[in-house]
């Protein structure tokens, strides 16, 4: 019994501490914090948002937070206890679609979760067909350990959210039987978006939700791709949206970012996607016979492209070395960066697939570009000239001071004799 | 003998006379190059007088110029309430040159849909930092753009 109280008065020092008023005198998270582990609900709920916000057991599971025994407080008539996977949605919701409740602790958070949810593949699945295998709350945010999704250790935060999605999406045997591949998490995490943000932690690169969303999560249709690509690549996307590839994508059904980029192993862009060779995205779909212009449209872009990215090279090479040798380059540096932007413009005005859309870029693209890479020639010539300069200057004053020494030394002879 | 001792003497003097000159010309010409200014100097970063005025950038469709600073691109611009305001010209999130759009009175980046307010704060997209706000001086027809913090 003293053992016992010992760890309850160490409990609620060690709380207190900790500055989590509230759950000291929580009699359901003192007695479980005793005989729970480390992983048990009440040792992860310390870093859960709403033990830090002050909520206890009782404000999910019911019950009366004063009583010590168990059997006492299952009795309670508002003791919710454990819900079933498939009650959770509704008994999160029981706050967190409250506006007035969640008002109190987040004014900011939306409370339209719940309403979302059923509109998602889980929710639909969930509620229509009683699956209580698809992802409710708990599955993304976790029990007891909830955090906001900025909070770095949150399962929802964009870097963690990758393996969220995957604890159920990577594994082959949970899956088998929705008819969807596994693969989505291999494919994303070599991606250009996924070394973004899992490289480079580049939060800006889109995780799961940004193309999916969250509580409503879906595949995105392929009449929406273009608005869920175009959230980011809105210029492309409008490009696109005026192009030729436009209505024939949409008479052929073709998702239209998808059907060059694919999904989630979105590779970085390369130039040799566009052209006519054999590798190229464009002669997937497109002949020198098909009846159209594409193919030498293709052609006449790849080698607009290849010209502009041959040029910026040259430039960045000699601009490089003019750096290197401690030149002043500040011009041709500044002027480099609008060759950078030129290389960035051609390439996304592929999207209009039109050539003299790309060549209105390429063309002063590759004028700044040789600009650039003669006048930082001509600066590593200067250097090479300084260099010169040195050496002949250091030549003159060794002769000038040998010739010095050998007049004075006659001049004293003179003198001697 | 004399001829021998005379003439290499002559060589002598030519020698001397010749060293001092090429030692004066290696000493004078660096400092000439140094007063005469490059074609085109470098910025003077503390503050810089934009070659154009007010009208210019009126004159704009999307009411903004772009200006050299240092070796980075700058944006000037005019706000609803005819103030001028100037910001580094470059997005925070992977070096595209960013835009004014008076239309939705926002400071645009057009490669990642990456939105800034006209303050240069990063409000909506990928840019992980706001955008760098030079300070805008107007005098008479002059406008001077200098660092904020410097």
């Amino acid at each position: 019994m003293f053992s016992r109280v010992l760890a309850v008065s160490i409990m609620i020092v060690a709380l207190s501490l900790v500055g989590l008023p509230a759950l000291a005198a929580d009699n359901c998270q003192t007695c479980h914090f005793e005989f729970e582990d480390e992983d048990g609900a009440s040792h992860k709920f310390v870093r859960d948002i709403h033990g830090q916000k002050g909520l206890g057991c009782v404000d999910c599971h019911g019950g009366d937070p004063s009583l010590d025994d168990m059997d006492e407080v299952r009795r309670e008539k508002d003791y919710r206890g454990v819900p079933s996977h498939l009650e959770v949605p509704r008994f999160c919701a029981r706050c967190h679609s409250d506006a007035a409740y969640m008002h109190e602790y987040n004014p900011s958070l939306p409370t339209d979760q719940l309403e979302k949810y059923k509109t998602s593949v889980h929710g639909q699945r969930l509620f229509n067909n009683r699956d209580d295998k698809v992802a409710n709350c708990i599955s993304c945010h976790t029990v007891h350990e909830i955090g906001d999704a900025k909070m770095p250790h949150s399962s929802t935060h964009p870097v963690n959210l990758i393996a969220t999605c995957g604890k159920c999406h990577s594994d082959a045997d949970y899956m088998a039987g929705y008819g969807i591949g596994t693969g989505q998490v291999d494919d994303y995490v070599v991606s250009v978006h996924g070394v973004a943000l899992l490289e480079r932690n580049d939060l800006g690169a889109p995780a799961c939700n940004d193309c999916h969303g969250n509580h409503g999560a879906a595949p995105p249709g392929v009449t929406s791709l273009s608005a869920v690509c175009g959230n980011c690549h809105a210029i492309e996307a409008g490009l696109f949206n005026t192009s030729p590839h436009e209505p024939a994508f949409a008479a052929n059904d073709f998702p239209m970012c998808e059907t060059c980029h694919s999904n989630h192993k979105i590779l970085k862009p390369d130039d040799s996607m566009v052209g006519t060779h054999h590798e190229a995205v464009c002669a997937e779909c497109h002949a020198s016979d098909d009846g159209t212009r594409a193919f030498a449209i293709a052609g006449t872009i790849s080698e607009a492209l290849s010209r502009l990215v041959t040029a910026h090279g040259q430039a960045g090479e000699v601009l490089s070395e003019a750096i290197e040798k401690g030149m002043m380059t500040t011009d041709e540096e500044f002027r480099f960066k609008e060759v950078d932007q030129a290389l960035i413009q051609a390439r996304t005005m592929v999207h209009a697939f039109d050539a003299d859309s790309v060549l209105s870029r390429t063309g002063p693209g590759i004028l700044k570009a040789d600009s650039v890479r003669v006048n930082s020639a001509a600066l590593i010539d200067e250097y090479h000239f300084r260099r010169k300069g040195l050496g002949f200057a250091t030549l003159f004053i060794t002769i000038l001071v040998v010739a010095l020494y050998i007049k004075i030394r006659r001049i004293d002879r003179g003198l001697n004799e | 003998m004399a001829p021998i001792k005379s003439s290499r003497r002559g060589f002598l003097e030519v020698i001397l006379g010749g060293g001092v000159l090429a030692t004066l010309g290696a000493v004078v010409y660096p400092v000439i190059r140094y007063i005469i200014p490059p074609a085109a100097g470098e910025a003077k970063l503390s503050q810089l007088k934009l070659p154009f005025t007010r009208a210019d950038i009126e004159a704009d469709p999307k009411k903004a110029k772009y200006f050299k600073y240092g070796r980075n691109l700058g944006i000037i611009y005019l706000t609803e309430k005819n103030e001028l305001r100037a910001l580094a010209a470059t997005c925070t999130h992977l070096d595209c040159t960013v835009q004014h759009r008076p239309d939705l009175g926002i400071i645009w980046c057009s490669c990642h849909n990456g939105r800034y307010d006209l303050d240069g704060n990063n409000i909506s997209g990928p840019p992980p930092r706001p955008l760098e706000r030079y300070a805008v001086k107007e005098t008479d027809d002059v406008i001077l753009v200098s660092r904020e913090n410097a």
